[in-house]
């Protein structure tokens, strides 16, 4: 009479555990079927309140000495910035013909020195550069005591 | 299907195809399906040439940061140079509060947030690197902070959503 009763709890536990096991598996291949989505940027959204309003600039009528004026500068601006490509070109192009140069003369120099020097340097990557500021920063500038909190928006699947 | 129907005509009989229009209609271009977002295979690079490469570009301005994200990219279109991928990163917002000169109160200072912009390129030469990176750094403007790393996965990871529910299940089978 005693051996009936254990035997029960034990099935029922056994296929309660293979039950919610199936569900589990279930609801995970569900959840894997989905392709995760890339976070969307907030920069691409215009805000609703560029959209909304209906307030336009009117701008001034411009005279045609003015306008005359305008174009003669927008012209010299155009050839200054050409200019300025077309130097920073032949700057590249010469670093590049010097690098090939000197390169030729040390592969008669010697073999292995250029088989070194060809290549890939491990130790240039991760490189990591600040760019210049306007103005320095203070020496002996005591900042306010203050604390930086991070609320970006978390999307979750 | 214009062959079926009652009178089924035959393909010698001069009324074949008489029910056709389908052939009048304007061509629909059929419907693109969403591709799914499928991580591209890195790759590694030979000992003359690196592999892919993120340039990150991060900066509070967004303009100067989107301008110098295109100037790059161009750069590197002119100096043939294989750009696999040009994105930008999510943006993160900042909250500044500085404590007050009188009082325990903390003050809002400012809103301020950070843009990042990358771009990807593969296949840079060894002997050309140093010229690139020195034609990057003689352009960056003020203000904007430069990285350049290699591409890994826990890059393309960092894009995605975060699916709490599906790791949850995954620390629970496990």
């Amino acid at each position: 009479p005693c051996r009936a009763q254990p035997k029960k709890k034990k099935k029922v536990d056994v296929k309660k555990e293979q039950a919610q096991k199936e569900r589990m598996k279930k609801k995970l291949k569900k959840l894997e079927k989905a392709a995760p989505e890339l976070i969307p940027i907030e920069d691409f959204i215009t805000p609703l309140k560029y959209t909304e309003s209906n307030r336009v600039r009117s701008l001034p009528a411009l005279s045609p000495e003015e306008s005359e004026r305008r174009v003669l500068l927008l012209k010299k601006w155009c050839l200054f910035k050409q200019k300025q490509d077309k130097a920073e070109k032949k700057a590249i192009q010469a670093l590049v013909d010097s690098q090939q140069e000197a390169l030729k003369e040390l592969q008669l120099e010697s073999e292995e020195l250029y088989q070194a020097a060809i290549r890939r340097d491990e130790g240039l990557f991760p490189f990591e550069r600040d760019g210049p500021s306007y103005t320095p920063p203070l020496p002996g500038y005591d900042p306010p005591e203050g604390k930086c909190i991070d609320i970006t928006k978390v999307y979750t699947q | 299907d214009a062959l079926l129907g009652c009178q089924r005509s035959y393909r010698s009989r001069p009324t074949h195809g008489i029910g056709r229009f389908k052939y009048l209609l304007p061509k629909e271009v059929p419907k693109r399906r969403k591709e799914k977002v499928q991580m591209k295979e890195i790759s590694a690079g030979t000992e003359y040439q690196y592999g892919d490469l993120n340039i990150q570009m991060t900066s509070y301005d967004l303009c100067l940061v989107e301008h110098f994200a295109q100037h790059v990219h161009r750069l590197c279109n002119r100096l043939s140079i294989r750009v696999n991928e040009s994105y930008a990163m999510p943006t993160k917002t900042n909250e500044v509060l500085f404590l007050e000169e009188r009082g325990s109160k903390m003050q809002l200072d400012a809103v301020l947030t950070t843009h990042q912009r990358v771009v990807q390129i593969r296949g840079l030469s060894s002997t050309f690197a140093p010229i690139l990176l020195e034609i990057i750094q003689s352009n960056q403007p003020e203000g904007v902070h430069l990285l350049i790393k290699e591409h890994t996965e826990a890059d393309f990871k960092s894009r995605l959503k975060s699916r709490p529910e599906l790791e949850e299940l995954l620390a629970e089978m496990s």
